[in-house]
């Protein structure tokens, strides 16, 4: 029930396509052990070495040069989704909603890289 | 660089718009709804910085839900930071200032009051002041943040009930050289051009400004330009630091600070030896002034020509150091003289300067001379750092020398028609300007200042030099009112505290850097008590009016008296200020009512004299026939650009011949780093909001000094050591970041920290530019050592 309601969140004209983390979207997900002190880092500062090949992607990609974060989309260690709610893409990009219907938006503009497949 | 090669997505025009569809806001799962069953979207502007992003918030059982931005939105395309995705948070928050507050003495606990009683005190202790120590012994200190409504009737209570023009606010720290640059410059205040020059210029010149954190969605479609046209498109970035901003620039200047007014002036001298002027824009519309003594003299072209002869390329070199070579410099001149349209953008690099005006004034004078101005794709841009800095408190009238509508204090005729159109007596509004922010703080300390309302900022933290100036704020002969939505770092020297209304919890407009007024409507109720800041002002002047025994104060909120506090009231507050106090003059904003702003997905852009310009958006470039009303209704002549601005009576645009100055303090044997302090992305000013949201503190919980690597190698400072900086006025204990960011010999600290070890407007400089009165934040001579190594910090918030 509450996969299906994030999803009906979500997914606005999408499939419900399990994406490639095997992880829903929108639903929440838990963060490896960390201690509150270690919660005041950015997440790249581990990301650069525990997801490097991630965080390179997201860098160079338009969202790192515009510096759009890992929480915005990811959320944080209370509400952190590994797959991120469509919606959340929702909120700049809604224009962009609609126009291929069926379809999650990563499976055409890869996470992190976001450059379409041609 | 080669991210500028790649191939980027480019925007599919097959897209289509989905209206329904924003982020739900994680309320619960009782409370989560989707985007298409929020009872009503509630259009309005982000307050988080001065872009004006508009964005809607789903509403739903009262509350907000769901939240996406607006793809209409000419300022923000859809497109929102993580500032404005989160600010939601704020709504509702359980730090909120929620009842009235009072003690009697500073160093007494706050008791919970009523508003009748609140209202009692505020105008028992003003009215007290005003009888015992004058009416200059009373001030407002207001905000960028505050709305147009609130900003412009205090001060209009202020001038025509208390007869005081101590009138100011924040926007003196950050956006007065701008006003001066814009004013001797161009003879009027706020930029020509708009946001959509962005997409149609070839050059961009980004100088003294992190706009990629600052301005991050305006930044995003300067990126966008780029990406997309990236070998038509030149971005050089001008700034001793190398910030996120530098990532897509072409070409950055890095030099040493403080010498910028050199580096301009060599620009010029190119521009003219290598013949690359607009000698026909120069000639038609252009004059040369040189000031001297109190006067500013006009001179001719050859005299100018004379003075720039003196920046060489080569000297200006070898003032700059840095990366700076006489190559760079022609080439760069070169560019942004022959490029099919040149934007300049700058902020508070530039502004918060000992000389802020003049360097405001060299970048206008590289437009001027090339004619860069007045056409798409072309325009010199100040980016304005906060949501209503130009909106309210540079068009309303919320300096101490400036009454709404652009018009002088000291101007006899200007301030009799304010009074005849507000219907208080001739005469009733001193002709002397008040004190600006810095000499108003000055005499706090020395106990003139008996009361003072400060509305919607925190100066006991925001203030260079700020230990100084808390000392006054402290004194128990001083009364302080705070009205804000949070406590702060100076609500704790408050003896009265008004809970406030946050927006999209009452109604109001912001005016953001483009001239464009938008429209927030409440959309929620605000929590326990908390009031609108209009309400607020009206319910205190009545009670003053009596206290004081003085119609005439009452007279300042006739028109508002009796109206609900949700729309009527600053509907009527607005439609006084637009219809009566802008008419005629050049933001002139009578067709952007409420009604009109109400139906559009941004705003009204002035001089906007008719509601049907206004629903088509306003004046897209000022002074050009044919696109601004008023360079037509205004035209003294047939040439197609009318520079009527209110302070060139000679319609003229002013190139000015402007020496290099360096900074107030320079760095000596025993300061020997300039410091300076600028923004960081998850956090606004004194993050008193940005704070309180668990994402944005984690993303940076507190501030950090950046230094040079071979600067930290020569002190044995490694990454995470804790490196004390200090200057003549005090210290802060911070965690080094060492990376190739400020040029050797400068470090970098952002200013947002509240923690008092961290909070770095302790140790910044309080001198001021003589014209603008903006202290010079971003140059302060400090030295720094090791501490310690790593050790863990917490983020700091202030708590009741």
């Amino acid at each position: 029930m509450k996969r299906g309601f994030h999803f009906e969140a979500a997914m606005i004209g999408a499939s419900l396509a399990i994406s490639v983390h095997m992880s829903f979207a929108g639903e929440k997900a838990v963060h490896p052990a960390v201690t509150e002190q270690e919660k005041l880092m950015p997440c790249f500062e581990c990301h650069k070495t525990a997801t490097p090949k991630i965080y390179t992607e997201w860098f160079e990609s338009t969202h790192g040069i515009a510096n759009v974060k890992c929480y915005q989309c990811h959320g944080t260690y209370e509400d952190l989704k590994k797959v991120p709610d469509v919606s959340a893409c929702a909120v700049c990009h809604q224009e962009a909603f609609g126009h291929s219907e069926g379809k999650m938006c990563w499976e055409c503009h890869p996470a992190h890289g976001f450059v379409a497949k041609e | 660089m080669s991210l500028t090669r790649r191939e980027f997505i480019k925007k599919s025009a097959a897209l289509t718009a989905a209206s329904y569809v924003g982020l739900n806001l994680p309320l619960g799962e009782t409370e989560r709804a989707r985007g298409e069953e929020t009872e009503k979207w509630v259009r309005g502007t982000c307050r988080l910085c001065g872009v004006g992003c508009r964005l809607d918030l789903g509403v739903k059982n009262g509350k907000a839900v769901a939240l996406r931005g607006v793809a209409d939105s000419r300022t923000n395309l859809g497109y929102v930071c993580m500032k404005g995705m989160l600010f939601y948070k704020l709504i509702g928050h359980p730090d909120r200032l929620t009842k009235p507050l009072y003690r009697t003495k500073k160093d007494q606990p706050f008791k919970e009051i009523s508003w009748d009683q609140a209202l009692d005190i505020a105008a028992r202790e003003f009215a007290k002041a005003v009888k015992e120590h004058g009416n200059d012994s009373v001030a407002y200190y207001g905000s960028g943040q505050a709305q147009t409504e609130e900003t412009y009737l205090f001060q209009k209570i202020f001038r025509a009930g208390l007869q005081t023009n101590n009138v100011e606010g924040n926007p003196r720290l950050c956006m007065a050289s701008a006003v001066g640059g814009y004013v001797t410059s161009f003879g009027a205040d706020e930029p020509i051009g708009s946001y959509s020059n962005i997409e149609k210029t070839n050059c961009f010149f980004i100088i003294g400004s992190n706009m990629a954190e600052a301005h991050p969605v305006i930044f995003r479609r300067v990126m966008r330009r780029k990406l997309d046209h990236p070998k038509d498109v030149t971005v050089i970035n001008v700034d001793p630091r190398v910030s996120p901003t530098s990532r897509i620039a072409d070409i950055h200047l890095q030099f040493k600070p403080g010498t910028d007014l050199a580096l301009m002036n060599a620009m010029a001298n190119v521009i003219i030896e290598e013949k690359l002027f607009d000698e026909k824009f120069v000639s038609d519309y252009c004059v040369f002034k040189k000031q001297e003594e109190k006067e500013a003299k006009t001179v001719d072209f050859e005299a100018y020509k004379e003075f720039i002869s003196e920046y060489t390329p080569e000297k200006a070199a070898a003032i700059c150091g840095g990366n700076i070579t006489p190559d760079i410099i022609r080439q760069v001149s070169r560019t942004f003289a022959q490029s099919k349209g040149t934007v300049s953008m700058w902020c508070m690099g530039l502004n918060q300067r000992i000389r802020g005006v003049w360097a405001n004034n060299l970048v206008n004078n590289l437009h001027l001379l090339t004619g860069q101005i007045c056409r798409p794709g072309a325009d010199s841009l100040s980016l304005t750092g906060q949501p209503n800095a130009c909106g309210g408190v540079r068009e309303g009238g919320g300096l101490c020398h400036i009454l709404p509508g652009h018009r002088p204090v000291e101007n006899d005729k200007a301030r009799n028609q304010v009074e005849e159109l507000w219907g208080v007596p001739a005469g009733r509004i001193p002709p002397k300007p008040g004190l600006h922010t810095m000499a108003l703080f000055s005499a706090v300390n020395e106990g003139k200042i008996k009361a003072i309302w400060i509305n919607c900022t925190s100066p006991a933290q925001s203030l260079p030099n700020v230990d100084f100036y808390r000392k006054g704020m402290r004194r128990d002969d001083v009364f302080l009112v705070c009205t804000d939505v949070f406590p702060t770092k100076t609500t704790e020297l408050a003896n009265l505290v008004l809970p406030t209304a946050f927006h999209f919890e009452k109604t109001g407009v912001y005016g953001c850097t483009e001239r464009r007024s938008q429209l927030t409507p409440k959309a929620v109720d605000p929590p326990g008590e908390a009031k609108p800041e209009v309400w607020i002002a009206r319910e205190w002047t009545l009670r003053l009016a009596r206290e004081l025994k003085d119609p005439v104060i009452e007279k300042c909120i006739e028109p508002f008296k009796g109206l609900e506090e949700g729309w009527a009231l600053p509907k009527a507050v607005w439609d006084e200020y637009t219809q009566k106090l802008t008419k005629g003059r050049d933001n002139d904003l009578r067709g952007a009512t409420y009604e009109v702003m109400k139906g559009m997905a941004d705003g009204v852009q002035w001089p906007a004299p008719t509601e049907d310009f206004a629903r088509k958006g306003g004046t897209e470039i000022k002074f050009v026939r044919g696109i601004d009303p008023m360079a037509d209704s205004e035209a003294k002549d047939d040439k197609p650009f009318q520079f009527y601005g209110p302070a060139h009576a000679d319609r003229k645009l002013y190139v000015w011949l402007r020496p290099h100055a360096g900074a107030a303090e320079e760095p000596d044997a025993e300061y020997p780093f300039v410091l300076s302090t600028g923004r960081i992305i998850d956090h606004w000013h004194t993050s008193s909001m940005t704070g309180r949201i668990p994402e944005l503190m984690r993303a940076n919980p507190y501030a950090f000094i950046e230094v040079n690597p071979k600067d930290a190698a020569r002190l044995g400072i490694k990454p995470g050591d804790m490196v004390e900086v200090e200057s003549h006025r005090g210290k802060n204990v911070l965690p080094a970041k060492v990376y190739e960011g400020p040029i050797e010999g400068m470090v970098f600290v952002y200013w947002h920290d509240m923690d008092e070890d961290r909070m770095i407007n302790k140790v910044c400089k309080d001198a001021f530019d003589p014209i603008s009165k903006e202290p010079e934040f971003k140059i302060s001579a400090a030295r720094i050592r090791r501490v310690s190594g790593s050790v863990p910090l917490k983020p700091y918030i202030v708590s009741l």
